[in-house]
């Protein structure tokens, strides 16, 4: 994948429409939010999200991530507290990104580039370089409706990027996305940090996020917490295989508790949260496979690349 | 607000679901006044019940014709959800401003009238579209998600709008044109007719904005 120049990187300090709001950031006090007659999603919620800074929300499924990313997007108001300091240019890249448009991609960034403020030149030049730089597969000129969730994913970060944000809001942006598109997204999100964007992502793996993010918070039960350090040290490396009477390889490992990740290869290769690696080693013995050893520190996270893709 | 305007309608155009709800009208207009006779307040009258069924059809197809994932992202880029609906008004508005030009012209093609004839022709059409677009708006997926309830309520509206003669606007501009009076006369309880129609227009803009609000 080629890396353009700096002008043709729209993510770059001073250039184009300003990052506004580099000096404090979002913040979120009491907030409350949900639905009428359903118990609500956040409550009490109180978040920084400061400028030139990287700020990850873990939580499980359904833990309100989406809702916490929409009331700071701007798309939810909450139904009691107070939401300030957000930018006039935001950038949303939500989980996904369907659409059932025949607009081509590029047609479709030139629109929202116009709509941003950008000429069409302008908005073009932008939208060519992003979908180069994140190598969308069929080019600029595939329809909407046939992209694959990977490709539609770098569509909503292409987005959300034309105009370099005061404050981007992406909701699981590494799901979906292949490992060479992983790397460009760290780029990316280095480079709006670095022009004082204020950065707030979610993800449940917590590798990812303690490799990406500043600060890490998790939302737990509608309410925010801080992250556990035990969540955050060293997650452990544990690998194992079938011993006979066991499951096949396709054993939904990666939804056992306390794992963060499973690679399946010749042998199954876990993350394991260091603190719950006693009980995963006890689920995966009780299922009657074999352990074949323990470490310190993560599964690599592609084919090939090391940690360092991942380093902040 | 011009280039989330031209957004909508490059939406309308490239998936050309446009196409229904234009044919409709254009079919309307030439079956019921391509007959020779009759007056122009009648032939005008038909093409004011095909703009109202137009537009509300074209109404519900702009505002669903965006994934509601997709549309919050354009909200987001926009800086307001007001603005992206407006947005789609104005798209809605673009395409009734050329219908309303070939609304005004068939008719004559089978007999002419006067000047003032075509005046009302005119304020007829545009209400009939701002009541169609009222009608829609409700009717699209920021109130109403799911399809079966969604046509059962512009179905009910529709049929409500046409017959009954509150809230003024398509019932009484219809019988209005139905009987053949002096255009001049006819005018001025048009123009009030009209005024009903913008002003429900701006009701159901805020309306929609408000359930779409409480709903994201």
């Amino acid at each position: 994948m080629s890396r353009l120049g700096p002008d043709a990187g729209p993510a770059v300090a001073g250039e184009g429409p300003e990052a506004s709001g580099q000096a404090g950031g979002v913040r979120l006090r009491d907030v409350r939010a949900g639905y009428p007659r359903r118990p609500a999603v956040l409550d009490g919620v109180d978040l920084d999200v400061p400028a030139g800074e990287a700020t990850a929300v873990v939580g499980g499924n359904g833990s309100g991530k989406t809702t916490l990313l929409k009331l700071v997007a701007g798309l939810v108001r909450p139904a009691r507290g107070t939401v300030t300091g957000r930018p006039a240019v935001v950038g949303y890249v939500p989980e996904r990104f369907p659409s059932h448009q025949r607009m081509s991609a590029l047609g479709y960034l030139r629109h929202l580039g116009r709509i941003r403020g950008l000429t069409t030149a302008d908005a073009d030049r932008r939208a060519r370089a992003l979908l180069e730089r994140l190598a969308l597969d069929g080019g600029g000129s595939t329809a909407l409706r046939y992209l694959s969730k990977g490709n539609a994913q770098k569509v909503a970060l292409a987005q959300a990027l034309l105009v370099t944000p005061g404050l981007l809001v992406l909701d699981e942006p590494w799901s979906g996305l292949d490992v060479a598109a992983h790397g460009v997204l760290a780029e990316l999100l280095d480079e709006v940090v670095g022009a004082g964007c204020a950065v707030l992502f979610t993800d449940h793996r917590l590798d990812v996020v303690r490799a990406r993010a500043g600060r890490v918070h998790r939302l737990d039960g509608g309410r925010l917490v801080a992250a556990p350090d035990g969540a955050l040290t060293t997650p452990a490396r544990v690998e194992i295989l079938p011993a006979g009477r066991g499951p096949g390889a396709g054993a939904p490992w990666a939804s056992l508790p306390g794992v963060l990740s499973a690679q399946v290869g010749a042998t199954v290769v876990l993350t394991v949260e260091q603190d719950r690696c006693d009980e995963v080693l006890l689920a995966v013995l009780r299922a009657g496979w074999s352990v074949r050893s323990v470490r310190r520190g993560a599964a690599d996270p592609g084919a090939g690349s090391g940690g360092s893709p991942w380093a902040l | 607000m011009g280039a989330l305007t031209r957004y909508g309608l490059a939406r309308l155009t490239v998936s050309q679901r446009y196409l229904p709800p234009v044919l409709l009208f254009l079919a309307v207009v030439v079956v019921l006044t391509t007959e020779p006779g009759g007056s122009l307040f009648a032939r005008y009258a038909a093409c004011a019940f095909a703009q109202f069924l137009s537009m509300a059809w074209l109404t519900v197809v702009v505002v669903n014709g965006e994934d509601p994932v997709e549309r919050s992202v354009t909200v987001v880029a926009a800086g307001g959800a007001r603005r992206v609906l407006l947005a789609d008004v104005l798209a809605v508005g673009a395409v009734h401003a050329g219908l309303v030009v070939f609304g005004l012209l068939y008719p004559l093609h089978a007999g002419t009238g006067p000047a003032a004839a075509v005046a009302v022709g005119l304020v007829a059409q545009l209400t009939a579209g701002a009541a169609g677009i009222s009608v829609g708006l409700p009717c699209s997926r920021l109130v109403v998600p799911r399809p079966g309830y969604a046509v059962l309520t512009a179905l009910t509206l529709v049929l409500l709008m046409l017959l009954v003669p509150y809230p003024p606007a398509v019932n009484p501009t219809l019988r209005l044109l139905s009987h053949p009076a002096d255009a001049g006369a006819v005018l001025g309880p048009l123009l009030v007719q009209a005024g009903g129609a913008a002003a429900m227009l701006a009701c159901s803009i805020t309306l929609t904005h408000a359930v779409a609000r409480r709903r994201a």
